[in-house]
């Protein structure tokens, strides 16, 4: 077997030297993401966004064709890390997106590190996964450094008294945590912070208590679906106090849901739909005819961006790609051009990405100065 | 002078109250007459919801014809329900099948198969995605009463409760399919040994209770303005709490408990962080266990 194995693969580089395009070979990579489940949503896009890009890799010419193999988590960490076992026991795969979620993402990456799989994923922003070991990538930017930066945004706005609620997990406790410390370190002061249960309907006993505290503005960590829920409980209680959230909220179906309660919404983000760069409009037209017309939000970006980066450091350690080859290709990538702006992992393997200020405007995320 | 953020505090939590109890009537309804939790209730709840939803999308109907399109949904939802998950294991009509646990124990889990495959059908035909409710179907333009502002769906649902509670009252009381659910829910045996066609009745309560499930689930679909397949998962837990707190059998102590349900987690809100408010209900049913295990409001049942 591994004889005939690298027999072809001597076949394979012979043909390779020979200067013939001949794609006989194909690398697997691994996507965990939950296809089914409360979380199902955000998993169908990354699939959607993963499809896109890998149909575009082997329609390029390559000298090899990948392929990869999705497994459904559900956003479970136990689930999860089955996956991960999974991935790490198939010996032809040599990296692995995914999770979703920090939690499920961090559970995996105890059998990755022990197991020296590379593992990048799109959205787990908690400031200890990359900390798990040098296998350990993302493409997303963290609430360490999301967190001071809208700090300081707010604080230029002459908002001193600020309220952060969070949903209750790793993610959001990174977002608390991360906007707190910018907000202590500008000189405004935190006045209330709280955090909810993903997915809670009725956010109006919590934000009839929020505004006891009496804030300037609210900072918020959530998804577009609470985020909608939310808004839209604002509005109904008739308070006028200005949000503020952060990038995950960054959703078209965000403005869907919420209508005109989402208008004045600050966030940040570091994927603008709108923007005219070629490669940007070359996804958001193959992304709308995957989905029916409908604009991407960051979060498929960024999984485009994370498959193209690891494709890209699939193919720079082929032929005869190996794990520890692939990681060490990630490790090296260095202002790869994607939709989600120029990235290049740093020493401690984080995404270093640049943050656009948005506002929701005419129904719409509308690009701000200030 | 009560702070007025008590007040508003105590209107949320009713109206909050009032959802779980649209949701518990027809789950407590169910029980009554099996004996066993449907664990589909949810996933009727949300059939309603998206019936409500592809109607309004299609064309631009009345709000009662979208009322009118969940209930007929839910009938239809209910009778298949009962076909595929509970009729299969009531084959044998002997006493001691009837009586048998394992029999109850086994649709608990066929219940709870058609709501996975109903979930991921919706899932697969509508994708996971929150869908949105037009505007103009929204039940949510507030309201000021004082100093408590309420929206207008607030007293829609409360009117909706309160007319299925009373209307439930009347049927179980007064009309004769009414009786024989009554009879069924008591002793199912002995009801068909006087001539009560069991079969009917069961499947009787499944359409009005399943009927009253997916009206549940529009309302609240166009009350909060987001339809999606997982909708019907906590609402559901929700309602299987007041049932059981409530007695398992008693409607109004379904109820009631709904409410107390929706006040103790909006009170509990201003105490302790919202993510911990769940604690607070979860924890009056804990207590309620262990002191009242029949229930707040449940007759002393007999052991089967």
């Amino acid at each position: 077997m591994t004889a005939l194995k690298t027999a072809s693969l001597a076949a394979l580089m012979t043909a390779a030297l020979a200067g013939t395009a001949l794609a006989a070979d194909t690398v697997k990579i691994g996507y965990q993401l939950p296809l089914t489940g409360e979380t199902a949503q955000y998993g169908q896009d990354f699939r959607k966004a993963a499809e896109i890009a890998l149909a575009e890799f082997n329609a390029a010419g390559k000298p090899f064709k990948a392929e990869i193999v999705f497994e459904d988590s559900r956003s479970d960490a136990k689930e999860g890390t089955n996956i991960a076992r999974k991935f790490v026991d198939d010996k032809e795969i040599v990296g692995v997106l995914g999770d979703f979620t920090s939690g499920v993402s961090m559970a995996s990456a105890q059998v990755y590190k022990d197991a020296g799989m590379p593992q990048l994923s799109q959205t787990a922003s908690h400031p200890d996964y990359t900390k798990i070991s040098k296998y350990q990538f993302r493409n997303i930017a963290t609430q360490a450094q999301e967190g001071p930066y809208n700090a300081k945004w707010m604080l230029s706005k002459g908002y001193k008294n600020i309220a952060v609620i969070a949903e209750q997990t790793d993610w959001g406790q990174s977002v608390v945590s991360g906007f707190t410390d910018g907000v202590k370190a500008n000189g405004g002061t935190v006045v209330f912070s709280e955090f909810f249960n993903r997915g809670l309907k009725d956010y109006r006993s919590l934000i009839s208590k929020l505004e006891r505290a009496k804030p300037d503005a609210i900072y918020t960590g959530f998804f577009y679906e609470d985020g909608a829920q939310f808004l839209r409980q604002v509005q109904q209680l008739g308070i006028k106090t200005p949000v503020y959230s952060t990038s995950a909220a960054y959703s078209p179906k965000l403005i869907e849901l919420a209508g005109e309660a989402a208008e004045g919404v600050h966030l940040t983000s570091n994927f603008l739909p709108t923007d005219p760069a070629p490669h940007i409009q070359h996804f958001v037209t193959e992304w709308k005819a995957a989905s029916n017309g409908a604009v991407p939000g960051q979060f498929p970006a960024q999984a485009y961006d994370a498959v193209r980066i690891m494709l890209a450091a699939v193919e720079k350690a082929y032929p005869n790609p190996t794990r520890e080859k692939v990681r060490d290709a990630l490790a090296q990538t260095k202002d790869f051009a994607g939709v989600t702006g120029k990235t290049s992992f740093s020493a401690d393997r984080e995404a270093e990405k640049e943050l656009v200020k948005v506002e929701v405007k005419g129904g719409a995320f509308v690009p701000v100065a200030d | 002078m009560i702070d007025p953020y008590y007040l508003q505090q105590l209107a949320i939590g009713l109206s909050l109250g009032m959802t779980y109890a649209l949701m518990a009537i027809g789950f407590t309804l169910i029980f009554g007459v099996l004996n066993v939790v449907n664990f589909a209730h949810g996933e009727v709840y949300t059939l309603g919801a998206f019936a409500g939803l592809v109607l309004i999308s299609a064309t631009a109907p009345p709000i009662f014809a979208v009322i009118f399109i969940a209930l007929a949904i839910g009938a239809m939802a209910g009778f298949s329900l009962e076909r595929i998950a509970f009729k299969p294991f009531r084959r044998f009509t002997d006493e001691a099948s009837l009586k048998s646990r394992a029999m109850r124990e086994s649709t608990l889990l066929s219940s709870l198969a058609v709501s996975i495959v109903v979930r991921e059908a919706l899932e697969i035909v509508f994708g996971s995605q929150m869908r949105s409710v037009p505007f103009e179907y929204l039940i949510n333009t507030p309201v000021r009463i004082g100093p408590v502002i309420l929206v207008t769906g607030d007293f829609i649902i409360f009117g909706v409760a309160a007319a299925m509670l009373i209307g439930l009252q009347y049927l179980l009381t007064r009309t004769r399919i009414g009786l024989s659910i009554r009879a069924v829910s008591n002793n199912p045996l002995g009801a068909k040994y006087v001539g009560i066609d069991t079969d009917r009745t069961i499947i009787m309560t499944f359409v009005v209770g399943s009927m009253m499930g997916a009206a549940a689930g529009i309302l609240t679909g166009l009350y909060y303005g987001a339809i999606f397949p997982a909708m019907g998962f906590v609402p559901g837990i929700k309602a299987f709490v007041a049932m059981v707190m409530g007695g398992l059998s008693s409607i109004p102590g379904a109820v009631i408990c709904a409410l107390i349900l929706g006040i103790s987690e909006s009170m509990a809100t201003t105490f302790v962080s919202s993510g911990w408010s769940d604690m607070v209900a979860y924890g009056f049913l804990i207590l309620t266990l262990i002191f009242f295990p029949n229930g707040l409001f449940g007759a002393r049942r007999e052991r089967v």
